[in-house]
């Protein structure tokens, strides 16, 4: 063991890089790097970026104190339908439930037959001879010969995994465990999940749905996680291992295996983490934090210094209800292609992606994109992309964007392209609307928080068409999410599903099961492995008016709850309701649903470091760029040029090595002392 | 004409107005009381212009959206003059006579001022619980009258100046069986008009007035051409279709509903003669659920990637015998008007299949399984539980049909099983696919639900507005029909099958309903369906060796 403070790591896979980020826990020094993505065995590429970076950075394995992980594994396998052949075990009479879902159609004029996301099919699906009742009561116990007849079936059918989801066993999870344990003794070789483990909550297609989810992930990430940790012992790096989950926070790798459908936003959500932490270090309360990259463009809100986080969310069509950062992805990124069908303009939600790419990439592709329009208006300098190591062919872009965009609606080149670029700041205004709209928040109280390779370029005007009046640009967007999953706390969520009028007298049972959860938190936080002892826990309340489905989640201050408590958590919900939905209704009885504790094992923030000076300020280089319908000498500046307090004012483009930020007329940009960059509307623009 | 309209404020502007929509949908779903409007989504949100042509729908029931303008219109011309429509005021209706289509559907519309001036209307579609009358729910399968249906509300001003009317609000849930549960939807129907309201304001303010004027007129236009080049593709003619409603539950013999479709250049023309006379049962349709209903199919059928507005239903011209079934007159009762709805789009499909084969796939379960019981607890409460079940599609030229799965006419989501047993006395047997019941073809009719349950309280009063159980789901290119309804009660361990249009069939702890959706129609011979996907169906007990067995028997 060395006595150095040593360096924690922070691991985030994507699908093209594998990103890298540290800090050194004595200076606060941190740095990144990044290697490509090995997608037949993640763990290679995992080693290889943990060690080109101590070789560059000059730190050694032991050196290592902790490793935080972010992956897309969950995710990929999803979306890539490569998960196991799976059983599904449910109450007979309703082994159909899992492919009816919610029954309801997306397209409503569409005649043809929409995909049905199926996880197992019919001839898999086997129904138990039990019930429960709605009060959690035993109607019908668990028969014997059922369970029997079951070991016969799951034998019979060969598979790996079975996920155990019982008819209201939210309620009462006896006959699931039961079951889980009888079929466990006789094939030891299958897993299992049970849906009161996955998803204690009322809804049986949520339930199940995401209980099989889990159920088919199991084997893939256990897998990971075995090779994962055994490259990491067999190289020496003995620094434990967490894995970030859907919600933010971090887990032991042996929770994550457990349930692993906890893992499906593992990547992203590093993102709004560190879009949370940049918000508090700047002091912004309220910030939009959006990544733009080739295809997608995701969404995610903090209010008052925090992410939000909800109880269900969907991927692919399937719904996955365990706690997740609030995210909305709409289908609008570089690549996103331009089209005019019956003279109108549209762009998105296909896309070019990476192969072919757009038009100035020069690898096949046609139809021009969102990258293509901002090199036609040179926005993007086609010479020195990527620093000049992947030029681009501006004429190719110009030419497509006539052909296909230009033409058909009788319009200059540069006109075309503006219009395409103006569409996309529109859909990306538009996500930005909705997301804040279900809340009933104001977007000109919130500061957008821009990072992924291609937002650059449109924050700002996406900023001023929503009104908003500041920009924030963390130093290094390209791998923002790997630095947010740097500062990742350890997360137990616990819940109690309990619905209890909000009366005074409801007190006593609330700090009751408040007192259970904070017990059983306190035991989990205690077989975690931390680096120092910061322990918090944080309960919230799911409310709702009696008779509505869709509760509004409200912290709650403290580990205790009395009657004068109760009544004032009563009158935040009005005001919340009031705030989001435009009205109340203060005579009508408010219900707690869920009572919810994360029990977070703090990290601990280690210092920050300052930019170091830069080398210098070379003069200002302009170049053309068409910006509100004609060419202009714009200045362009280079991020490693300007040094803290440096400002510029717009327009400017300021390039990064892998992305470029666009300042619009009315606008500057400030540089914080961490290399953050804030751009502001000046007042006389507004 | 409006042709000159920047195209790139046009679809900036046309993405806001559907957020506007949209933003009235997620404030019903979020804040309404009912299983209904929660949990199946039977509610409708749309945008308005000044003159009251729809702009712009949140994507959910096609026979409320297609229906709303109608309304509108209706209420314009015969009640409340626009010009008198004052800033804050809401104006509802449940009057299947003044527009509506019956009467648990109220609709609220809500003028948008901007500098004084009514730029948009916006409009809140929701289907309530109960709405008083001879039946919970307001399926009376006696009705002869509408005076029967329940509490019949023409088109009045529920707000004024932004003040609430209680006194006619009280009027109204003293009227209907479950008044808490009303007020809590109705609440959340109107807060979600202003919701819209304040999103097309923040156009406005942003990109003027006269500018959004001009762009959704621009978009109604767009639309229209959209519908007409699609219109223009198809093969000029006339086709013809039917089909058929069981009953009406009073007289005997089926209703049959006839369509005559006219494809010329760029318009179509939908005549209803040949339909059968006006019911004496709750059966007919209003001319707001006939226009839709064939609205629908059109738009479905030209196949138009456009947003579906008040400009698609210009090339459209549909007309139907007064005092028919498609066409009902004052006061014929109109609660089952769904059964007939559905049957119009279906009959309309029909017809065009004759003209794009390729497109059109065979009958879905032609039906939504509207129930809704009276529960009468031993305790002297009362709850009304009202829920839908539904079918198989139709199979498609290219595909089999979906299983259990919304199609055509209406749109939405089960409640859950979970969830009715939280609230109500009931408690699930079985839900699930009803082996065989696809229309057997080269493609597959999708499967019918059995959904069925133990009624716990003490006594309960069931309605059912069903159909389908004579009339199957018809099958094309060869394609055998799908397996019809069945609606059945066990007591003491004897079945007794029910009318699908029931009204008040008691129940008591113990008894056991079980409903039986259809199947959709099958398409292409039988024959011809590959070996691979008969052994799948059995190998999943979609189809069971019996019933192939049973088909075998019965083919000629």
């Amino acid at each position: 063991m060395t006595s150095s403070p040593g360096v924690r790591l922070a691991i985030d896979i994507g699908g093209t890089f594998t990103d890298l980020e540290f800090v050194r826990l004595d200076t606060g020094e941190t740095g990144s790097f990044k290697t490509p993505t090995t997608p037949d065995d993640f763990s290679r590429g995992f080693m290889e970026a943990v060690r080109g970076a101590g070789a560059r950075f000059g730190f050694a394995l032991p050196d290592v104190r902790l490793v935080m992980h972010g992956t897309t594994i969950a995710t990929n396998a999803v979306l890539t339908r490569n998960l196991p052949a799976g059983a599904l075990v449910t109450t007979a009479g309703f082994e159909d439930v899992l492919e009816i879902g919610r029954h309801a159609r997306k397209d409503v004029y569409g005649l043809k037959p929409e995909a049905r996301a199926l996880l197992v099919p019919r001839r898999r699906r086997f129904g138990v001879i039990e019930r429960m009742g709605a009060k959690g009561e035993v109607v019908t116990p668990l028969d014997p010969a059922s369970i029997d007849d079951m070991i016969g079936r799951l034998r019979t059918s060969g598979v790996a995994v079975a996920a155990i989801a019982l008819l209201n066993a939210y309620l009462n999870p006896a006959h699931e465990i039961a079951l889980r344990d009888a079929l466990a003794a006789a094939l030891p070789d299958v897993r299992l999940t049970c849906s009161h483990e996955v998803s204690p909550e009322i809804r049986e297609f949520e339930r199940t749905s995401t209980t099989v989810l889990n159920a088919l992930l199991m084997p893939v990430v256990q897998t990971y996680i075995d090779r994962l940790t055994a490259r990491m012992a067999e190289a020496g790096l003995t620094a434990p291992l967490y894995l970030v989950q859907s919600n933010g926070g971090a887990t032991a790798p042996g929770m994550a295996a457990r349930a692993p459908v906890k893992l499906l936003l593992s990547g992203p959500s590093g993102g709004v983490l560190a879009a949370e932490r940049l918000a508090r270090r700047l002091g912004l309360a309220h910030a939009v934090g959006v990544d733009m990259g080739g295809t997608s463009y995701d969404v995610a809100l903090i209010q008052n210094g925090a992410r939000a986080v909800i109880a269900q969310g969907d991927i692919d069509g399937l719904p996955v209800r365990v706690p997740m950062v609030d995210m909305r992805t709409i289908g609008a990124g570089g690549g996103s292609i331009a089209r005019v069908e019956n003279g109108r303009l549209r762009v998105g939600p296909e896309s070019a992606g990476a192969q072919p790419g757009p038009v100035c990439y020069r690898r096949g592709g046609s139809e021009p994109t969102t990258t293509d329009a901002n090199v036609v208006l040179g926005r993007i300098d086609a010479a020195g992309f990527m620093r000049g190591v992947f030029p681009l062919d501006r004429d190719a872009a110009v030419e497509a964007m006539r052909r296909r965009v230009a033409e058909p609606l009788g319009l200059t080149v540069e006109a075309a392209a503006e219009g395409v670029l103006a569409v996309v700041t529109a859909k990306l205004a538009g996500a930005i609307k909705l997301s804040l709209f279900e809340r009933g928040l104001d977007p000109r109280d919130f500061a957008l928080m821009s990072f992924g390779g291609a937002g650059g370029l449109h924050a700002v005007e996406v900023a001023q068409e929503l009104g908003m009046r500041r920009v924030v640009f963390p130093r290094d967007p390209s791998t923002f999410s790997a630095h947010g999953i740097l500062q990742s706390d350890i997360v137990h969520d616990l819940a109690k599903a309990r619905i209890t009028p909000l009366t005074p007298d409801a007190a006593a049972t609330i700090d009751a099961d408040m007192a259970l959860l904070a017990l059983e938190g306190r035991r989990l936080l205690g077989a975690d492995v931390l680096p120092g002892d910061g322990r918090a826990l944080r309960f919230s309340a799911d409310l709702r008016y009696r008779g509505q489905a869709f509760e509004l989640m409200l912290p709650l201050q403290g580990e205790n709850i009395d009657a004068t408590g109760v009544g004032a958590l009563a009158a935040r919900f009005h005001a919340l309701h009031r705030q989001r939905f435009s009205f109340d209704d203060p005579d009508e009885t408010v219900e707690l649903v869920t009572l919810r504790l994360a029990a977070v094992g703090l990290i601990g923030e280690p210092p920050e470091a300052p930019i170091g000076p830069t080398g210098g300020s070379p003069p200002p280089a302009t170049r053309p760029v068409h910006l509100g319908g004609r060419a202009r000498a714009v200045a362009v500046r280079q991020q490693n040029d300007l040094a803290a307090g440096a400002t510029v004012d717009g327009p400017a483009v300021i390039e990064q090595a892998y992305t470029s930020l666009l300042i619009l007329d009315g606008w500057r940009l400030t540089v914080a002392p961490s290399g953050d960059m804030l751009a502001e509307q000046l007042e006389a623009g507004a | 004409m409006t042709g000159k309209v920047d195209p790139i404020l046009l679809e900036i502007i046309s993405h806001a107005l559907v957020a506007a929509a949209e933003e009235m949908s997620v404030t019903v779903w979020r804040t309404s009381r009912s299983t209904t409007v929660r949990e199946l989504l039977d509610y409708s949100t749309a945008v308005f212009d000044a003159d009251g042509r729809n702009v712009a729908q949140a994507a959910r029931m096609p026979v409320h959206l297609n229906s709303m303008e109608l309304c509108l219109q209706e209420i314009a011309a015969n009640h409340i003059p626009l010009d008198d429509w004052r800033e804050g005021d809401v104006i509802v209706t449940n009057d299947p006579y003044a527009g509506g289509q019956h009467l648990p559907d109220f609709i609220a519309f809500k003028p948008v001022f901007a500098g004084g001036r009514r730029i948009a209307i916006t409009c809140a579609l929701i289907h309530h619980v109960d709405v008083g009358g001879g039946a919970a729910g307001g399926y009376n399968a006696r009705a002869v009258e509408i005076f029967q249906e329940g509490l019949r509300i023409p088109p009045v001003r529920i707000m004024r100046g932004g003040e609430m009317q209680t006194d006619l609000l009280s009027a109204i849930l003293a009227n209907v069986r479950d008044p808490e549960t009303f007020r809590g939807d109705f609440l959340s129907q109107i807060a979600a008009l202003e919701m819209g309201a304040r999103g097309i304001r923040t156009l406005t303010d942003r990109y003027g007035v006269e500018t959004v004027i001009a762009v959704a007129a621009a978009l109604l236009d767009h639309s229209e051409q959209a519908m007409r080049a699609a219109i223009r593709a198809l093969p000029d003619g006339v086709y013809t279709g039917e089909d058929f409603v069981d009953g009406d539950g009073l007289e005997p013999g089926r209703k049959r509903v006839a369509v005559t479709l006219t494809i010329a250049g760029d318009a179509l023309t939908v005549d209803l003669s040949g339909t059968a006379g006006q019911a004496a049962g709750p059966i007919n349709a209003t001319m707001a659920t006939t226009k839709s209903a064939v609205y629908y199919a059109a738009i479905a059928a030209a196949g138009i990637a456009t947003q579906a507005n008040s400009g698609c239903y210009r090339p459209i011209t549909v007309t139907a015998p007064a005092g028919s079934l498609v066409n009902a007159r004052f006061p014929a009762p109109v609660s089952m008007r769904m059964l007939t709805g559905h049957r119009i789009a279906t009959a309309v499909l029909m017809a065009f299949a004759q003209a794009v084969p390729d497109r059109i796939p065979a009958s879905y379960y032609g039906v939504t399984f509207n129930h809704a019981i009276n529960i009468l607890h031993g305790d002297g409460r009362r709850q009304v539980y009202f829920d839908y079940s539904i079918g198989g599609w139709g199979a498609h030229p290219e595909a089999d049909g979906p299983s259990g799965f919304a199609a055509g006419f209406h749109n939405g989501q089960n409640t859950p099983v979970e969830m009715v047993e939280a609230i109500f006395p009931l408690r699930f047997r079985r839900y699930g696919f009803v082996p065989d019941s696809g229309g057997a073809g080269r493609m597959r009719g999708g499967l019918g639900l059995e959904r069925s349950w133990e009624f716990l309280a003490e006594r309960g009063l069931f309605n059912g507005s069903f159909d389908a159980f004579v009339s199957r789901p018809y099958g094309l290119a060869g394609g055998e029909p799908g397996q019809g309804g069945r609606l059945s009660v066990t007591r003491d361990g004897v079945t007794t099958e029910l009318a699908a249009k029931t009204i008040g069939h008691e129940l008591r702890k113990g008894d056991v309903l079980s409903m039986i959706t259809p199947g959709g129609g099958g398409y292409g011979p039988p024959a011809a369906r590959s070996a691979e996907a008969t052994a799948d169906d059995l190998a999943d007990g979609l189809a069971t060796p019996a019933g192939q067995a049973a088909r075998g028997r019965s083919s000629p």
